[in-house]
């Protein structure tokens, strides 16, 4: 029985890490894949310390741990105080089943009750910015509070209650006797309840998702984003460093513990020897000599049990300094914050050793115009979750950059501002005809386009026949059964088999939209997943076969295929063209700064860099000329990307997306629903 | 001579009569008044740009798609709930045998994976338990047949039971740690078998921390709605996803009554479930 | 002496509709040893937090020192109190427990060393400055407990059940040492206890308590030799209570039998509550007995035997040096003085004889009274 119950544990335990395992020996990989282990290598932390993404969200996220903790400690024990000391019992009750209400509500309905309240607030004081740095701390303050007080307030019952009494009667007034009796006496419940405030604080993703602004990501919401698409180790070297610091800081609190006890245990050896020693000397009348011998010993012990008390004070204190300073020194900074709204991975960002586009923005305008400018560079992974951001009116970004229906509707619904070209001078050199005029902009009044492309159909060659490829077809082949990934997002999804039955993807006639969806239904039973940039993944490794995506995030797969993967990639008869444009909404703070980050976006160099990076066409003229990009993309990469014989600009009204009227969305929002749960 | 007042007027402090007061005031801002927004979202529509009152986002919940939605929720919620009360409840009685050293360390270790942010973790099971992942690939090497759970309900409860199994075993181990061993000698002393004083004394007596475990999993696995969207498949969609979804589209009055709805369903569970327990002490983490 | 230090005047106070104290007047005077005494629940308690000021009265005046101090919180009182549990701060040593209340009146450090130093040595811990409290034994921490107190050289020292968590033998020695710090400081003692022969043997002054109400108050051998009523009877010693009607003066007939005592001024044929207490009654063979009885029970008591004698039905208790067997026939001979005798009271018949009586018995109530 007992061996049984080891080998219980030990299973248990093994489960509970296996996961945990993964990660740590996976941020050795000397490969970038968190599934194949090619080799030991300390890459991904170096990688780590120059994420400055990474870093920054760890900094904002120790922040408002650091100060959610310290405000919801002070809050949550001054009301344990009062609620211990409240004589109606249906107000302790009320408090208490109020205080409890984060705790058994949901995480997700905490943060959109949160969220409501916020937005609504805001809109009432005429605030720009809705959701801040402020707005989540008092999310995270509100979900720490019954932390602090279920930890505080039985310290408050088990301790004597002659306690304060005897401070009183000492001649304390209340607040003193609080300060110097009580507080001590309840400390290692306020220090548990402020760890955990901390931890739930680091660690809380759902609330921090629904209530978090742009100008403050966490590591949660980072890390949320990054699993969206191709998660590289560097994220497991972070959490590897953060889960050995942990685990220290426990195991040293494990010892101050059990060496706490080791004195209780003390404590009731020599209280028996003291007994014993009182009656001997009572009857002999000597003096009680005998307690002496072990005396120097206990000193020693009780000198350490008071540093404890005296360390975590000085923790307490220290915590909520550090946390006033920080929040000031961010918040004071007199730098131009530049909030920039983009699709993930959609920009050189420095990593490994590539042009930090940002970084040279902020230097160019430290050197050539005088500024102390901060990108604050936020992504997002869908046209509808920018959307959802902007129309909720609670952040103000300063530059987006939508795919082309986006920007037909957020200009028709006002949330466009137009530009003014006269400070976006390379808008002249770069932009040919080719982009102008189009669909979403026929004036050219309200976007710079970024890049552009087609939707194409990627397939893993090493185990699907070259026969069957070619249409999409492929994507309905029953011989791929549960290896076929579709978009999970019903305008990428429909269309897909808009494009394979040549039906018109802009339609408003809703028995189309019908058939579309039967089309989706006879193959939902093939597909292993709907996913969006976790495709990149599935994939690289073969997880899946066949799936349809973006031309230059192809290419971005073939980097980083498996070795038994051979990715190809062909455009089907029919197929969606998008174009990706730089905007700034009407929220926008700082128009003329974000031209001129528009205007840098497009200056040569910077342009090549991004279009090398992303690996999506770029429509900058200089771009496609250039022979260093030609030479560094390959012909290959090249023929994929800027197919020949190919007018894009001729074709690209009929196959791209538009904005369809309100009552279509909806309607298409319902078959969305309908397919996702038959 | 006057007459004696029925209650006596104790001696408090200011302080302690007002030690409360922020903490009910923050109560009131932003736990009460935000639901009162979900409730308000709700019960409104907007048409046109003005808000009008509306109750048609709610019976969008009861419509057949979305109960569907909601009883694969209910479903898979309790399946992993049932699970971690079968892992959890053993280990929890395990765990409070061993010598009281021991104890603090294994219980350091379940809550140790807590510790960690649960979306790298969650990231971390798809890799293991993808087609193509770490499992597999090792069941591949020594030739034994794969397994292809990932997208698939299975894969969903294996994700919440993996996330939330720590929440099911500390709360029963504190009840069962608090329990008075003497009490199953005396059991035993009594005539009880083994079984017997599981069933009469054990299970009776750890009933708080088994209830309040059961609430902690099963209330952030009907409403999750990452692990779904990164184990599970076009068929696992759940509640908490439609609620996201919902709210990433813009649709906040949707967003809203659906919270809603499910907020007085869990309330009104919990409430009867709390019924069955006055006993508070078992209570929480910790 | 004799100048009154504290008064209460009317005092009543209820909790949640229950009344705990009805209507107490007493005074305390200046440098008294004055017990208030009674079982749990009687009010003594909240009779000492009333005078410590940790409760407020509902009616009536607490006077200290001719001023009433109904509302002056307990901080800025010169009263100070034991604790039951003691209440020391775990987080300090003895020194700084004995500091406490200095260092709070912002007395200098050297003074402060100096009192410490001379309160360790009034209680006889002389190099115990740096020890943690909690490592302390009950006696040591008592003792720590009278030093924080006494430090603060407050007016009147509130003492509740100081001695009730120690054992036997250190209840004992603590009692002398408590009388003895009590005249070397001249503080006045207001002492709690339900153990009457702690009362009795360190007061000056008894108060005796039930129900909220006070049901004597004087002198150790006043309270004990002339009880007021049954209840005091029965609660100060060992008593065999009894009806009885007061035939004339110095006359009184109970048990069926006329005896003279040393009571007068009641009514003629007025009923009575009589007191004898088991060690004033002598046993003496049949024929010399006043009362004659039947041995039922006889318990050693190491300097005395204990023996319940029925004498027709009533169980009397009686303590005597000679043995004296199970079932033996004795006589029982009561003198005059060894008779009281006290007006009815709501006491009267719920102290009857020892027929219940065991010894486990009184055990066990002690025990319960301690753990309430």
């Amino acid at each position: 029985m007992k061996k049984l119950s080891k080998v219980y544990i030990a299973l248990i335990l093994i489960f509970l890490f296996a996961p945990i395992a993964v990660l740590i020996v996976f941020s050795f990989n000397s490969g970038s894949s968190t599934s194949v282990f090619k080799g030991f290598s300390l890459h991904w932390y170096a990688e780590l310390f120059k994420n400055a993404a990474m870093l920054n969200a760890l900094k904002n996220s120790l922040i408002l741990a650091i100060s959610s903790a310290a405000i919801s400690t002070v809050i949550g024990t001054a009301a344990a105080f009062g609620i211990h000391h409240m004589k109606k019992k249906w107000l302790r009750r009320s408090v208490m089943t109020a205080t409890n209400i984060p705790m058994m509500n949901p995480d997700i309905i905490t943060g959109i009750s949160l969220m409501f309240l916020f937005v609504f607030v805001g809109t009432l004081l005429g605030l720009q910015t809705k959701l801040s740095f402020w707005t989540m701390l008092i999310a995270h303050i509100t979900f720490s509070l019954p932390y602090v007080i279920l930890n505080v307030l039985p310290k408050f019952r088990q301790m004597d209650k002659s306690l304060p009494e005897a401070a009183l009667d000492l001649g304390c007034t209340p607040l003193q006797s609080f300060f110097k009796v009580q507080l001590p006496a309840i400390l290692p419940g306020v220090f548990t309840g402020m760890i955990m405030a901390f931890t739930m604080s680091l660690d809380d993703f759902v609330i921090s998702y629904f209530t978090s602004g742009v100008d403050f990501q966490t590591l949660p919401i980072l890390i949320y984003s990054m699993t969206k698409k191709d998660v590289k180790p560097t994220i497991y070297a972070l959490s590897t460093i953060i889960f050995i610091v942990i685990l220290v800081l426990l195991l040293i609190t494990n010892r101050e513990r059990t060496s706490e006890e080791r004195l209780e245990a003390k404590r009731l050896r020599e209280e028996k020897r003291l007994r014993s020693a009182i009656a001997k000397s009572q009857k002999t009348g000597k003096p009680m000599r005998v307690k002496r011998v072990s005396e120097s010993s206990i000193e020693v012990s009780h000198g350490r049990s008071m540093n404890l008390t005296k360390i975590i004070a000085v923790v307490c204190i220290l915590a909520i300094i550090i946390s006033t300073c920080l929040v000031f020194s961010v918040f004071s900074k007199r730098t131009i914050t530049l909030n920039v709204y983009n699709w993930g991975e959609y920009i050189s960002d420095g990593a490994e050793g590539s042009y930090d586009t940002n970084a040279e923005f902020e230097k160019y305008c430290r050197d050539e115009l005088g500024m102390n400018v901060k990108v604050n560079y936020n992504t997002f992974s869908s046209n509808e979750d920018l959307y959802a951001k902007l129309s909720s009116n609670a952040v103000s970004y300063d530059v987006i950059i939508p795919s082309d229906y986006m920007i037909a509707r957020l200009a028709s619904e006002g949330y466009l501002q137009e530009l003014d070209f006269n400070n976006i001078p390379n808008y002249e050199k770069s932009i040919t005809d080719d982009f102008r005029g189009l669909y979403y902009d026929p004036e050219n009044k309200y976007s710079v386009p970024y890049t552009y492309g087609m939707i194409g159909v990627i397939y893993d060659a090493s185990r699907v026949s070259e026969d069957d490829t070619g249409s999409w077809d492929l994507m309905w082949n029953e011989k791929y059964s549960g290896q076929i990934v579709q978009y999970n997002n019903s305008r990428d999804a429909f269309g897909t088999a808009f494009y394979k039955n040549s039906w018109d993807v802009n339609t408003t006639d809703k028995s189309v939209w019908d058939k579309a969806l039967a089309e989706l239904q006879q193959q939902k039973p093939l597909l292993k997943k709907l996913v969006m940039d976790e495709i990149y993944n599935m994939m690289e490794t073969g997880e899946a076969m066949i799936g349809s995506y973006y031309a230059g995030d192809y290419l971005t797969m073939l980097d980083n295929q498996a070795d038994n993967v051979d990715l190809q990639f062909y455009y089907p008869e029919n197929t969606n063209l998008f174009v990706d444009a730089m905007c700034i909404p009407t929220c926008a703070q700082n128009k003329t700064l974000a031209e001129e980050y528009i205007n840098f976006m497009l200056s040569d160099d910077t342009a090549i860099a991004n279009a090398e990076y992303i690996c999506y066409a770029s429509p900058h003229a200089n771009v496609y000329n250039s022979e260093i990009y030609q030479e560094d993309m390959g012909e290959d990469a090249i023929s994929i990307l800027y197919p020949e014989d190919f007018d894009f600009h001729e074709k690209y009204d009929a196959n791209c997306y538009k904005d369809l009227p309100p009552e279509m969305k909806e309607y298409l929002n319902a078959l969305w629903i309908k397919f996702a749960t038959e | 001579m006057t007459s004696v007042p029925k209650k006596s007027k104790v001696r408090r402090s200011l302080l302690q009569r007002y030690a409360a007061a922020p903490h009910i005031a923050w109560a009131i801002l932003f736990i009460i008044a935000p639901l009162i927004f979900v409730a308000y979202y709700a019960f409104t529509d907007t048409v046109d740009g003005s808000v009008v009152f509306s109750i048609e986002n709610l019976k969008t919940f009861f419509t057949p798609t979305y109960l569907k939605i909601f009883s694969r929720s209910v479903g898979l919620a309790l399946i992993s709930t049932v699970i971690c009360l079968l892992l959890g409840y053993p280990i929890a009685y395990f765990i409070s045998r061993t010598k009281p050293k021991t104890q603090r360390l294994l219980i350091l270790l379940i809550m140790l994976p807590m510790w960690m942010n649960f979306i790298i973790r969650t990231y971390s099971i798809s890799e293991l338990i993808k087609d193509t992942g770490i499992i597999n690939s090792f069941l591949g090497k020594i030739g034994i047949p794969q397994m292809h759970i990932y997208g698939k309900e299975g894969a969903v409860v294996l994700g919440m039971v993996y996330d939330y199994l720590p929440y099911m075993i500390l709360p029963i181990y504190s009840v069962m740690a608090k329990l008075d061993y003497r009490l199953v000698e005396a059991a035993g002393d009594l005539g009880c078998n083994s079984f017997k004083v599981m069933t009469k004394v054990i299970f009776p007596l750890s009933r708080s921390g088994v209830i309040s475990g059961i609430t902690m999993v099963f209330v952030p696995s009907i409403s999750t709605f990452y692990i779904s969207q990164k184990l599970g498949g076009p068929s696992t969609l759940l509640i908490g996803d439609v609620i996201e979804q919902s709210y990433n589209a813009s649709n906040y009055h949707l967003a809203a009554a659906l919270s809603f709805v499910l907020m007085v369903i869990l309330l009104i569970g919990l409430a009867v479930v709390n019924k069955y327990t006055d006993d508070d002490s078992g209570g929480m983490l910790i | 002496m004799n100048n009154k230090l504290v008064e209460l005047k009317n005092v009543s106070k209820s909790f949640d509709g229950e009344i705990v104290l009805s209507n107490v007047s007493l005074y305390i005077n200046d440098k008294e040893f004055i017990t208030l005494l009674g079982p749990s629940g009687c009010g003594k308690t909240t009779t000492l937090r009333i005078i410590g000021g940790f409760e407020s009265a509902d009616e009536g005046d607490v006077i200290f020192d001719g001023e009433r101090i109904n509302d002056i919180p307990p901080y800025k009182r010169s009263v100070n109190t034991v604790f039951q549990k003691y209440a020391l701060f775990p987080h300090l040593n003895v020194y700084d427990n004995i500091a406490f209340g200095l260092r709070v009146a912002k007395v200098k450090d050297a003074e402060i060393k100096e009192r410490v130093s001379e309160m360790l040595s009034l209680v006889n811990l002389r190099g115990f400055e740096k020890r943690n409290v909690s490592l302390l034994s009950g006696g040591q921490q008592q003792r720590v407990a009278i030093a924080r107190a006494l430090i603060n050289k407050p007016k009147v020292l509130l003492l509740d059940e100081p001695l009730g968590a120690l054992d036997l033998k250190l209840r004992k020695d603590m009692q002398i040492e408590l009388k003895k710090i009590q005249k070397a400081t001249g503080i006045t003692f207001v002492y709690v206890t339900h153990d009457q022969e702690e009362a009795l043997s360190m007061s000056d002054t008894i108060v005796v308590m039930a129900n909220g109400k006070i049901q004597q108050i004087g002198t150790p051998t006043d309270i004990y030799n002339e009880p007021k009523n049954a209840f005091v009877a029965d609660f100060i010693g060992e008593s065999n209570i009894l009806d009885g009607v007061m035939l004339d003066d110095y006359s009184v007939k109970f048990a069926g039998q006329e005896f003279k005592c040393l009571d007068f001024g009641f009514n003629k044929n007025e009923p009575v509550d009589v007191v004898v207490r088991p060690e004033d009654v002598d046993v003496v063979s049949v024929d010399k007995g006043m009362l004659v009885g039947t041995v039922s029970n006889v318990t050693f008591k190491g300097d005395y035997y204990e023996i319940i004698v029925d004498v027709k039905g009533f169980k009397w208790m009686l303590e005597t040096s000679d043995y004296v067997g199970v079932d033996e026939v004795i006589g029982l001979y009561i003198e005059p003085d060894a008779i009281h005798t006290m007006k009815k009271s709501e006491y009267s018949n719920m102290f009857g004889d020892y027929s219940t009586f065991s010894d486990e018995m009184e055990h066990l109530s002690d025990i319960v009274e301690e753990e309430v």
